[in-house]
């Protein structure tokens, strides 16, 4: 019995291990491009989802396609497989806005592109829409041109300047060997420069995404409601949808990202302003500050990932960009306050057998020279009796930004436990001395 | 001083001293310290060099995940944004609140029903002055449990280098009016239900669950249908659920919005004010008697 | 001292209380009597404020006095038939009695405790606690308490009821000792044979309605037919009875063991006339003693019930 019970278990746990197959279903999607305060990340609302989420006042892009829909077991979300059906459904979109009274608007595909170009500020996105959308990726695509032409120029060029000098390196060897003059041959090998390397297009942190057509949607915050309409004009059914459209609720909250000098490639974010950042102060931290905006949690989880659970009545700071130019100030109790710079750093393999890493100064003029620093982050170091650094941001001209002041503690483990523990023992202590009074005064407890 | 604030005051002096010959209060804020002991010894195995993470301490681990999974991301950091002391607050204060609460409802049942009140009301007395008696010297007790709590969480935090930050100071302040408003619906519960005290103790533990899952089907991650179907409701009822002005009061204290969360406090306090103003008329007109 | 015009009380179509007038004077010792549902519970609650009439006034030392009126309550002391169970059994005799004494702000509480449990044989446990009392001591308790506060007028709900004999006769001494400092008492209670013993006036109710309220004797005489006087001889003999029953006043004759009982009109005093006759008959009473009409016999005179429901509370009965 024992041994059928026991293959009966072995059975049904190998059973689990084979996944069903999920299941697939051709449904009518709306694929969302969608900007969401940092750049644009791409989801879908499903037919049995009934609301689409998207940041007021600025440009997203929906498109409306027939594809396979599957629940996928192991991330826990729904799938598309583009792959096997990728239907892009011709039509327009019946937009309802409601204000003093129904207000309807057709709206028909668009042609876009959009890009973020290198600024001040980390994120300049900018969407350029119809003929000028086109204009926009002719000139990315003619920057691109002439680079790829310069940089074959290039290479030409090295192939005859290596030419050279490999012919010259040869004289000069048949020279030497000969036991004449080379001095010439010298110089003249001496005054070959090498060609100039050309140089990507700079103008963009982002290049402009090749040209599309989709519905772009740039509402003011409130509800609407949208479906599709055949070429036709009939309403296809079961594509009625919510609209939501939601603003920022605060803008003015900066967020440190911090780098532990042990975990420098798994940073963590501290998002809320005044709180306490906890560390075990076995490694200095690298910051660095962000500005950040203040969402509905649900509403920003699902216009990221339509199928996101999120709280309806709670915020959640979303980091936007790095603040340029910033400092971030430094102070320790008893001690004058320091500015700290960013600066770069360069992470050095321990030599040798043992594993591990260390983040010095990046020396682009020494030992690091011809690489590119590792990280740039503002450095805090916390000595061995170091307790606790006051942190803030402050931007170019010095001003102090809003939302920016943190703590940074060590919390080292220590024997408190049991001194906490009798301190918790105390009520009882007091309820004895209360029971012994009674019994004195009274004769019995 | 007239006669009802007179009998309320006596009574008062009573009640305190019999709920502080019994055990039962010093075990609840044993129950609670002990809890808070733990959360915060527990803490500092859970930071590493970048920080707080969940994932370090498996008690820690399973608090986070529970916290995430009903409530969000979100909201579990912003929970512990200043370290353990706000989530180890709300464990720490929640026996002596459970404990006082039902200890009243049972206890003013208990009496209500072998006549106690009534043989009270002989007296220069009323049934508002005997349930006034119980919902100040919660209000007591209450004050001397957060006392403590303070008392013993800035010995912890000086300990272990931790701080005690504006969340917490908030959080004590909302805490102490949301448990009024728990003691004056178990005043309420008492003098609605039959005399059987067992009875007014299902009934006000009824009701607290009642508005723990309103607030819970507005305040989490839950499915948009479970969410619809409490939205309605809940939209008029979450008024007089003090669960509801938790949430109120919790997005003011993370806002840093003093005037708000002042709001909320007056709102909660009117809240509380109705409800013994009702317990009051009905114990008026329905007598003392069983 | 407290006087109720047209007092009623009514629970939906039901009259507990019907429309009833009473009167209850300064220093008197008033008995309220009635079989269980008869309203006496109603009556006595409207009295102490508890429940409100539907109709009807209460004077309470010359003023108006409904629930709400709490000073008025500082002159009265209630002794409820039963102790609360389950209640206060933390506390000890003193802090019980300290509690309703700061309730009722009395002056030098601790002296006046201590003087009134002197009284009533209960100083030595003064710091027992109530949770380990009888219920004899419990009552004793119960009746110090309403004593703190120097009340003007006593209400005592069953005060003797599962008291043993000793503990009768020192409750209802007390209650007299009570009455002769000019306190006024209002007892309700079960008990005729002790009510007839200590009250001077008594109120009967019966389905709601007063069926009469005067003075003991007054109600005794007035509801009495005719007097009985029993004769206790040496021995009887068997023709006695009939030879008395020849006398012309004599309305008829009973006879119980050796004693011969000889029922008489309401009027006159025929005492003497039956003595001459025994002595004629060579016969020497032992005793020759009137009996009234009891409080029992009156009390079913009037409600008309067989009395057979009081036997277990300790009164006689007769098929």
């Amino acid at each position: 019995m024992k041994r059928v019970l026991v293959a009966a278990l072995a059975l049904l746990t190998t059973a689990s291990l084979f996944a069903d197959v999920p299941v697939r279903r051709e449904e009518f999607i709306y694929s969302i491009l969608a900007y969401n305060g940092r750049d644009y990340s791409g989801t879908f609302c499903r037919e049995e989802s009934d609301t689409i989420y998207l940041i007021a006042d600025v440009d997203n892009f929906i498109t409306t396609r027939k594809t396979f829909v599957y629940f996928w077991p192991i991330t826990g979300d729904y799938k598309t497989d583009t792959s096997s059906l990728n239907e892009p459904q011709e039509g327009s979109l019946e937009l309802f806005s409601r204000g003093q009274e129904t207000q309807t608007e057709n709206l028909s595909p668009m042609k876009y592109t959009y890009y973020n170009v290198r600024g001040e500020y980390e994120l300049n996105w900018k969407v350029a829409k119809g003929e000028e959308a086109g204009q926009v990726w002719e000139h990315y695509s003619a920057l691109v041109d002439a680079y790829w032409e310069s940089l074959a120029a290039y290479q030409q060029e090295k192939m005859i300047y290596e030419m050279l000098l490999s012919e010259l390196t040869k004289k000069i060897g048949e020279l030497r060997q000969a036991g004449q003059d080379m001095s010439a041959v010298v110089e003249k090998l001496k005054s070959l420069e090498p060609p100039p390397e050309p140089k990507q297009p700079s103008e963009y942190i982002v290049p402009p995404v090749p040209v599309q057509q989709a519905f772009i949607i740039n509402l003011p915050e409130g509800e609407y409601r949208i479906r599709f309409l055949n070429p036709d004009g009939s309403v296809m059914e079961g594509t009625e949808k919510k609209l939501v459209t939601f603003a920022r609720k605060r803008s003015e909250g900066i967020a440190f990202e911090v780098i532990p000098g042990d975990r420098w490639t798994r940073p963590v974010e501290s998002n809320t302003a005044s709180s306490v950042l906890y560390v075990d102060g076995s490694s200095d931290l690298y910051l660095r500050p962000f500005f950040q905006l203040e969402f509905n949690d649900l509403f920003y989880e699902k216009m990221r990932k339509n199928d996101s659970l999120g709280n309806p009545n709670l915020y959640k700071w979303a980091r936007i960009q790095q603040v340029p130019g910033a400092g971030i100030e430094l102070t320790l109790p008893g001690r004058q306050a320091t500015l700290v710079r960013e600066e770069p750093f360069y992470v050095e393999q321990t030599q040798g057998s043992a594993l591990g890493y260390q983040i010095v100064p990046f020396d682009p003029q020494g030992s690091h020279m011809g690489r590119e620093p590792s990280l740039r982050a503002f450095h805090v170091p916390l000595e061995a009796d170091t307790r606790s650094v006051s942190v803030r941001a402050r931007d170019r001209q010095g001003t102090v930004l809003e939302g920016s002041s943190r703590q940074i503690r060590v919390v080292r483990d220590n024997r408190s436990g049991i001194l906490l523990t009798l301190l918790a023992l105390l009520p009882l202590a007091v309820l004895l001395l209360v029971r012994l009074k009674r019994k004195r005064v009274y004769g019995a407890p | 001083m007239n006669h009802r604030s007179h009998a309320t005051r006596v009574l008062t002096l009573r009640r305190l001293q019999e709920t502080l010959l019994s055990p039962g209060f010093y075990v609840a804020q044993v129950v609670g310290l002990f809890a808070g002991v733990y959360l915060i010894t527990r803490f500092a195995a859970s930071v590493d060099s970048s920080g707080f993470n969940f994932a370090l301490d498996p008690v820690y681990d399973l608090i986070g995940r529970s916290l995430q999974g009903t409530f969000g991301q979100a909201f579990a950091a912003k929970l512990f944004s200043e370290g353990p002391f706000l989530f180890v607050l709300y464990m720490s204060f929640l026996p002596v609140l459970v404990y006082l609460a039902l200890s009243s409802v049972f206890r003013f049942g208990l009496e209500k029903k072998a006549g106690a009140v009534e043989l009270i009301t002989y007296g220069p007395a009323d049934g508002t002055a005997c349930l006034l008696s119980y919902f100040v010297k919660d209000f007591l007790l209450t004050l001397t449990h957060l006392a403590v709590l303070i008392v013993f969480f800035a010995v912890a935090a000086a300990l272990n280098n931790l701080v005690l930050g504006p969340l917490f100071f908030y959080s004590l302040g909302l805490l102490f009016f949301i448990a009024l408003a728990v003691y004056a619906y178990g005043m309420l519960t008492t003098v609605l239900a039959p005399g059987n005290p067992a009875s007014a103790l299902a009934v006000f533990i009824g009701l607290l669950v009642f508005f723990l899952i309103l607030m819970l089907g507005s305040f989490t991650v839950v499915s948009g249908y479970v969410r619809s179907l409490a939205a309605t409701l809940a939209w008029i009822v979450q008024w007089f659920s003090p669960a509801y002005y938790w949430s109120l009061g919790f997005r003011a204290m993370e806002t840093g919005n003093l005037p708000f969360f002042l709001l909320t406090v007056l709102l909660l306090s009117i809240l509380t004010a109705a409800i013994l103003t009702a317990s009051h008329l009905i114990i008026k007109t329905r007598g003392v008697k069983a | 001292m407290i006087e109720t015009r047209k007092l009623t009380k009514c629970y939906g179509a039901f009259s507990a209380v019907d429309g009833i007038d009473l009167k209850i004077k300064p220093g008197e010792i008033y008995g309220f009597l009635g079989p269980n549902g008869a309203g006496k519970t109603s009556t006595i609650m409207m009295l102490l404020g508890v429940i409100r009439p539907t109709s009807g006034e209460i004077t309470l030392f010359g003023e108006r006095y409904r629930p709400g009126r709490l000073d008025l309550r500082r002159r009265i002391g209630v002794v409820p038939e039963n102790h609360p169970k389950g209640v206060w059994t933390w506390m000890t005799a003193f802090e019980y009695l300290k509690m309703f004494a700061d309730l009722f702000a009395v002056k030098d509480a601790g002296p006046r405790i201590d003087f009134l449990l002197e009284q009533v044989g209960l100083r030595e446990v003064r710091n027992k606690k109530i949770s380990e009392f009888s219920r004899g001591m419990l009552q004793k308790l119960s009746i110090t308490r309403a004593l703190l506060h120097d009340p003007d007028i006593l209400f005592l709900d069953e005060p003797i009821s599962g008291l043993d004999p000793i503990g009768i006769k020192q409750v209802r001494d007390l209650i007299m000792s009570e009455n002769r400092e000019g306190r006024t008492i209002f007892i309700s209670s079960h008990l005729l044979s002790e009510m007839e013993k200590i009250c001077h006036r008594v109120a009967i109710i019966f389905q709601g309605r007063l069926m009469a309220e005067d003075r003991m004797e007054f109600l005794l005489s007035k509801l009495a037919q005719d007097r009985e006087i029993q004769v206790d001889l040496e021995s009887l003999p068997a023709e006695l009875p009939e030879q008395m029953a020849s006398l012309p006043f004599v309305l008829g004759t009973a006879s119980m063991d050796n004693t011969l009982v000889v029922k008489v009109p309401k009027e006159g005093d025929f005492r003497k006339e039956i003595s001459a006759f025994m002595i004629k008959l060579n016969l020497v009473p032992l005793r020759i003693q009137e009996s009234s009409l009891s409080l029992e016999e009156a009390f079913v005179t009037i409600t008309n019930k067989n009395i057979e429901m009081f036997a277990d509370l300790g009164g006689h009965h007769e098929s």
